[in-house]
């Protein structure tokens, strides 16, 4: 008797712990979005938890800004559900939304007069209310912003005149000063060189928050992202861990590329090794060899090749 | 060590010794504007005589001056206030205006306001009688600034956010055609008509008076405060329409309050002084020029009163037994000081 009482409470310790774990932040139904007639997006299903980092990749066109545009409410999804800690997205006011969920955009419009720490001060926006001017605590928070991302020597410096990683993690800093618990961004790493790739997805595992990211280079999503989703026209073609998505059946259709996939020696996580002049169809048709291609690895695994014109068959006859 | 320094100093830009020099000077010119732009004009009138009128009209002491009494508190500070609230409030709409809309070339006359009221000022004077003239011109004005703005934003239609182009274009578009018909009945009407609608559209402060100076004090003061309130809305317009939704701005509805508030502001100002060109595109970029690196409205609207103030001054003292136009001597003086400005910038600029 004493178990079987202890045990629930047990049960619902557990769970609560885990709940906690777990906590869902966004989760999306059928989400689906039509421009004109056309389906840009079409019955996306996602769930994040806290403090994961979810990967948005696809090739071009895939519909990838389109999804964070309705995630950010930027555009009105035709029809699906969109929630946020279990709240519809569209019932909450434009400020209470901006006061959980934090956007870097690819691009800002030219002319941007601004020093760098007068742009991070725009994310205390949301919290400021028409009779609240900036304080010395709002000034002590954009000064802890910039130190983070290692900005702070440039504080008052034109932010047009900053090279392109420092305006992503000048643009980072504006969504920490937003203290949001969501941060969205849309691909973080375009333009930047591998160095400022690396630091500043580096910087967003840092900041303990959930973070949903668009990204075109598929080992940095490996290797930082702790979920993926992969679009392909507007339809999500895999998600989960990093292993699941990236596997070389799924490339190899979704970007009409050939590659091999390695465990990384660091983490572990999918390594993909592109194989260059072999497009999906040549290397179907004609295999390595008629192309020439010099890698040891190619030519001696006749298993591998086995292998993926096996899954890659496959695979088209599992379509979309 | 280098945290440790910047948080002590704190974030905020770095106030160069030009521009402290720069507040010293607008503080100066903020406390003597008053009375030394009273003492100009036809009459002569010493500094000494505003400070005696002032403080026998204000605090009943001292003693009345007569005639010079009259020429100061009746007809020369009212014209000064007017001057500059016409000119605070042309450069604080130009400002917001040329923020929301995201286009350097933005001024209050953007829906074909200063059209619209010539249109309506030329259709009070033609076709209505003279008698009221007083009455009509300044009503006509306004009702025909007013319709051009209704136009304007009926042609864009509902979905201001991402019509900014259409608007812009609509605008171009209502203020010729108004300007058309302006002329064409101009064209049919009296030279005396004529003289009097030119003389207009080109700006006065001449008909200023206390009675006269209630609506657009209050409707500036008011237009201002709401503007004032709304800074961090406005200045986050800055970064782009979808990056200021992102920091829970609603874009459209800001855009389409400050249009229609600095409408407002201009109308009623066109329909009080007339249209005066330049000051409210020129004033926002020249203290933007001044102060690199800050958006300060207030400051915009202060050097643009200053420098109406002491426009309308030149306008009646430059000839003597006549009245220039300020519309003339904005644009003259306007466009010289603001290309020196924008070549000594281009100097420094590495």
């Amino acid at each position: 008797m004493a178990e079987s009482e202890a045990t629930p409470q047990l049960n619902t310790a557990l769970n609560s712990q885990l709940m906690s774990q777990e906590k869902t932040v966004l989760s999306v139904t059928n989400l689906s979005w039509q421009l004109a007639g056309k389906a840009i997006l079409s019955a996306i299903d996602f769930s994040l938890a806290e403090g994961k980092m979810l990967g948005i990749i696809g090739p071009n066109g895939a519909g990838k800004s389109s999804l964070l545009r309705c995630l950010y409410r930027f555009i009105t999804p035709t029809s699906g559900n969109i929630e946020l800690f279990g709240q519809q997205i569209s019932a909450l006011s434009a400020k209470a939304f901006a006061k959980q969920v934090a956007v870097v955009l690819q691009d800002t419009p030219h002319h941007f007069e601004m020093t760098t720490s007068q742009l991070i001060a725009l994310g205390l926006t949301p919290h400021k209310g028409a009779f609240d001017f900036t304080n010395k605590q709002d000034r002590e928070e954009v000064a802890k912003a910039l130190d983070k991302v290692g900005l702070t020597d440039k504080a008052n410096q034109a932010y047009e005149s900053l090279s392109g990683g420092e305006k992503q993690r000048a643009l980072i800093a504006r969504a920490i000063v937003q203290r949001t618990k969501l941060l969205i961004l849309d691909e973080p790493t375009n333009h930047l060189d591998i160095r400022y790739q690396i630091q500043t997805l580096e910087l967003l595992r840092t900041l303990n928050i959930t973070v949903i990211t668009s990204i075109h280079d598929l080992n940095l999503a490996s290797a930082l992202c702790d979920e993926l989703l992969l679009l392909n026209n507007g339809q999500c073609v895999a998600k989960g861990e990093p292993k699941a998505v990236l596997t070389e059946q799924i490339i190899a259709k979704v970007f009409d590329v050939c590659c091999e996939i390695k465990p990384h020696p660091q983490h572990g996580n999918p390594l993909i090794c592109y194989f260059y002049g072999y497009q999906n169809h040549d290397y179907q048709n004609n295999g390595y060899q008629n192309q020439g291609y010099q890698s040891h690895d190619v030519q001696e695994s006749g298993e591998h090749q086995a292998a993926k014109a096996q899954t890659l068959g496959g695979l088209d006859d599992s379509g979309d | 060590m280098t945290q440790a320094i910047s948080l002590s100093k704190g974030v905020g830009s770095a106030r160069r010794p030009l521009e402290y020099l720069l507040y010293g000077v607008l503080a100066c010119l903020t406390l003597l504007t008053p009375f030394a732009a009273t003492s100009f004009g036809a009459a002569t009138i010493s500094v000494a005589d505003v400070f005696s009128v002032l403080s026998h009209k204000l605090l009943t002491v001292g003693e009345s001056l007569g005639v010079r009494e009259r020429i100061i508190w009746e007809l020369r500070l009212p014209r000064v206030l007017l001057a500059f609230i016409a000119g605070a409030g042309l450069s604080i709409a130009g400002s917001v205006l040329q923020t929301v809309t995201r286009n350097p070339l933005a001024d209050p006359y953007l829906f074909g306001i200063s059209s619209g009221a010539s249109f309506g000022a030329v259709v009070s004077l033609t076709l209505f009688s003279q008698s009221i003239l007083w009455l009509s011109l300044p009503v006509g004005a306004f009702i025909g600034a007013s319709l051009s703005v209704v136009m304007v934003l009926g042609l864009c239609g509902r979905n201001l956010s991402t019509q900014v182009e259409r608007m812009l274009l609509s605008g171009v578009a209502i203020s010729f055609m108004f300007g058309a018909m302006a002329s064409l009945m101009l064209y049919f009407s009296s030279p005396q008509a004529a003289a009097s609608v030119l003389f207009w559209t080109l700006g006065s402060f001449a008909k200023a008076s206390w009675q006269g100076l209630w609506l657009p004090a209050a409707v500036v003061l008011i237009a201002m405060l709401i503007i004032l309130l709304n800074k961090r809305q406005i200045v986050a317009m800055r970064a782009g329409d979808e990056t200021a939704h992102t920091l829970g701005i609603n874009v459209s509805h800001l855009r389409l309050n400050m249009l229609l508030l600095c409408s407002l502001i201009t109308a009623i100002l066109v329909a009080n002084c007339g249209g005066i060109g330049f000051i409210g595109l020129m004033v926002p970029h020249t203290v933007r020029l001044l102060f690199p690196g800050r958006y300060p409205l207030l400051l915009t609207a202060l050097v643009g009163g200053l420098f109406m103030v002491w426009v309308d001054v030149l306008a009646r003292t430059l000839l003597s037994y006549q009245e220039l136009p300020v519309g003339i001597i904005t644009s003259v003086m306007g466009s010289i000081f603001f290309l020196f400005i924008l070549a000594s910038r281009n100097a420094k600029r590495i």
